[in-house]
């Protein structure tokens, strides 16, 4: 104990320093882009860059509302179209994902030896293939049976972040709940279905809740399956905003603007379910 | 639980996962033929395609991008992570402040995450030059020049990915028990030397499953290349994640493509496959306990 109190002023110092360092490290790229999404033009390409300045929503009127030449001919504007594209898709895909993921978790939670131990392996081993050795093969598989650039094709393709998200991470959960509540069911008479749609699912519902937030965040995050498998119809917002960084190199406010909002779900779930994203990240390897 | 309620539980899932052998087995097929993307003549070639690979310089250029790319992001976050995440250990207001915000680069699509690095790397109105300036430093090119690109973007990763490295790590520092820690406190360690002696020797399966991600994670690294250099300049960091991509799409040749593909998949698969029957091992140690 005698070693704290008598710890130096530099060595606070130091550590003081640390912090900033840390800290201004993991903030200031948010920072800068939020501060970019909310100037003018001309206050953008000001240099030496400008910390204080009239801020303006003219960013956001421009990409929710559209440009004045697109609210003249009525035209809804592009990052709304993809706003919705990614809704659907994530929205779609972790509905999906929870429909099949949850029994297979409970599963794999409930009944442990090597095959199930095997199963879980397998579902991690997902996550460590390059992305186009399926994508690709699937766009030509796609293309022939019609499934390219449609809903069911994208939310059909975002299972394989979304479901070895839900299966991992729940099983995990499920694992820690007692299972005392779930024998006494079972000493009752109720079948395996009963006991997991009446009992443990009302009970994980806040689980799954954080669950089901973080696939959707991968699932929105992702790019590379809407740039292979996406066309015009669905393509993504993360597509989008690339698309609109290409033709109009200039309007960085705008893209400022658009980064910020397809960032916002990330941003939201970083505060609401913050101790259960480590988990979520790990897919399910670390509580 | 019964095997055959353990097997319906679970049947429609690993239906699905499983289902994904299929389009695996085809391209596996295509990039034996010479296939192309829009017109569906194809010969069968054999291994003519891993042949010709082998003998282009650029494909041992973007072999060697790729494993660079991997082993720098790691050299570097694994260390600055496990720093962070010491940092992060100590109680106190202001680090449970720094706890709920490390996890906020991780959530941003890393396409976001390349573009607003591009924004502030541009050579001429960027802030981070402006930043150097201000110490005194001259002007990086950043993402422009041959000799930087690699390096700025494994700055944008380390950015992006690091904090995953500090939350598995900070998991690991928390999870040794307050007993431990209180009985060394109460032998006379400090706060320094409980880190060094009692909690990073408990560490070692933490580090391996950082080691597992970020390596595996980086192998496979497209997004942030794609938002920012797209392989340029002059191939600095033309990936093979990126050149398999570009030979489908700009040059529409999908068997080169697949070639390509799978040998990037048989990397990531021979080098996160030994981290994770390490893991595993170190997994089924403490388990054993």
């Amino acid at each position: 104990m005698a070693n704290r109190t008598s710890r130096g002023l530099p060595a606070k110092l130091g550590l003081a320093l640390c912090y900033v360092a840390f800290a201004g490290f993991v903030l200031f790229p948010l920072v800068w882009i939020f501060l970019m999404s909310i100037k003018n033009f001309g206050d953008i390409i000001a240099y030496p860059p400008r910390f204080v300045f009239a801020p303006t929503l003219s960013n956001y009127a421009e990409i929710l509302f559209g440009s004045e030449a697109e609210r003249a001919s009525g035209q809804v504007p592009d990052l709304i179209k993809f706003l919705m594209n990614s809704v659907i898709i994530s929205g779609g895909a972790v509905i999906l994902s929870a429909l099949i993921g949850i029994p297979a978790a409970y599963a794999l939670a409930r009944r442990r030896d090597t095959t199930s131990d095997k199963l879980r392996f397998t579902v991690l081993s997902f996550r460590f293939a390059p992305e186009l050795v399926v994508i690709l093969p699937l766009y030509v598989i796609y293309s022939r049976v019609g499934l390219y650039d449609t809903y069911v094709g994208m939310i059909l393709v975002h299972q394989l972040i979304t479901l070895p998200l839900m299966i991992l991470i729940l099983a995990s959960f499920f694992r820690d709940m007692p299972i005392e509540i779930e024998e006494a069911a079972r000493v009752d008479g109720a079948g395996i279905w009963t006991i997991l749609t009446a009992i443990v699912v009302p009970i994980a519902r806040p689980g799954i809740a954080s669950a089901m937030m973080i696939a959707f965040i991968f699932s929105w995050n992702n790019m590379i399956f809407g740039l292979v498998l996406a066309g015009g119809n669905t393509r993504p917002v993360t597509m989008g905003i690339l698309q609109a960084m290409t033709f109009d190199q200039i309007k960085w406010g705008v893209m400022a603007a658009s980064a910020m909002v397809s960032a916002f779900p990330g941003m939201v779930a970083a505060v609401l379910f913050q101790k259960q994203i480590t988990r979520g990240l790990t897919l399910g390897a670390v509580k | 639980m019964t095997k055959p309620a353990f097997y319906a539980l679970l049947g429609p899932a690993l239906v699905l996962l499983l289902s994904t052998t299929y389009p695996f087995l085809s391209g596996i097929y295509t990039s034996l033929t010479n296939q192309k993307l829009y017109t569906p003549a194809t010969k069968f070639v054999g291994l003519g395609n891993y042949i010709n690979l082998l003998e282009t310089p650029l494909f041992w250029t973007g072999l060697a991008n790729t494993l660079t790319y991997a082993a720098a992001a790691l050299a570097i976050q694994l260390p600055l992570g496990l720093a962070f995440a010491i940092l992060l250990d100590v109680p106190g207001r202001l680090q449970s402040f720094f706890r709920s915000t490390i996890v906020l680069p991780l959530l941003v699509p890393p396409v976001v995450a390349g573009l607003i690095w591009k924004t502030m790397m541009h050579p001429q109105s960027g802030v981070l030059n402006w930043l150097l300036a201000q110490v005194g430093i001259e002007p990086l090119s950043w993402l422009t020049s041959p000799h930087m690109a690699m390096a700025s973007i494994i700055l944008i990763d380390t950015w992006l990915f690091t904090p995953l490295a500090t939350i598995i790590l900070l998991a690991g520092l928390q999870s040794v028990s307050g007993e431990i820690v209180e009985a060394a406190r109460i032998d006379g360690a400090n706060a320094w030397q409980v880190i060094r002696h009692v909690k990073l020797p408990l560490l070692a399966p933490y580090l391996l499953l950082v080691a597992l991600f970020r390596v595996s994670d980086s192998l496979k690294s497209l997004e942030i290349i794609y938002s920012t250099t797209k392989g340029g300049p002059l191939d600095a960091t033309r990936t093979l994640h990126v050149m398999a991509y570009e030979e489908a799409y700009r040059w529409s040749s999908l068997g080169k493509a697949m070639t390509i593909v799978f040998v990037l998949w048989l990397v990531c698969y021979a080098i996160s496959g030994v981290l994770l029957s390490f893991w595993q091992k170190q997994e089924a140690k403490s388990h054993g306990q």
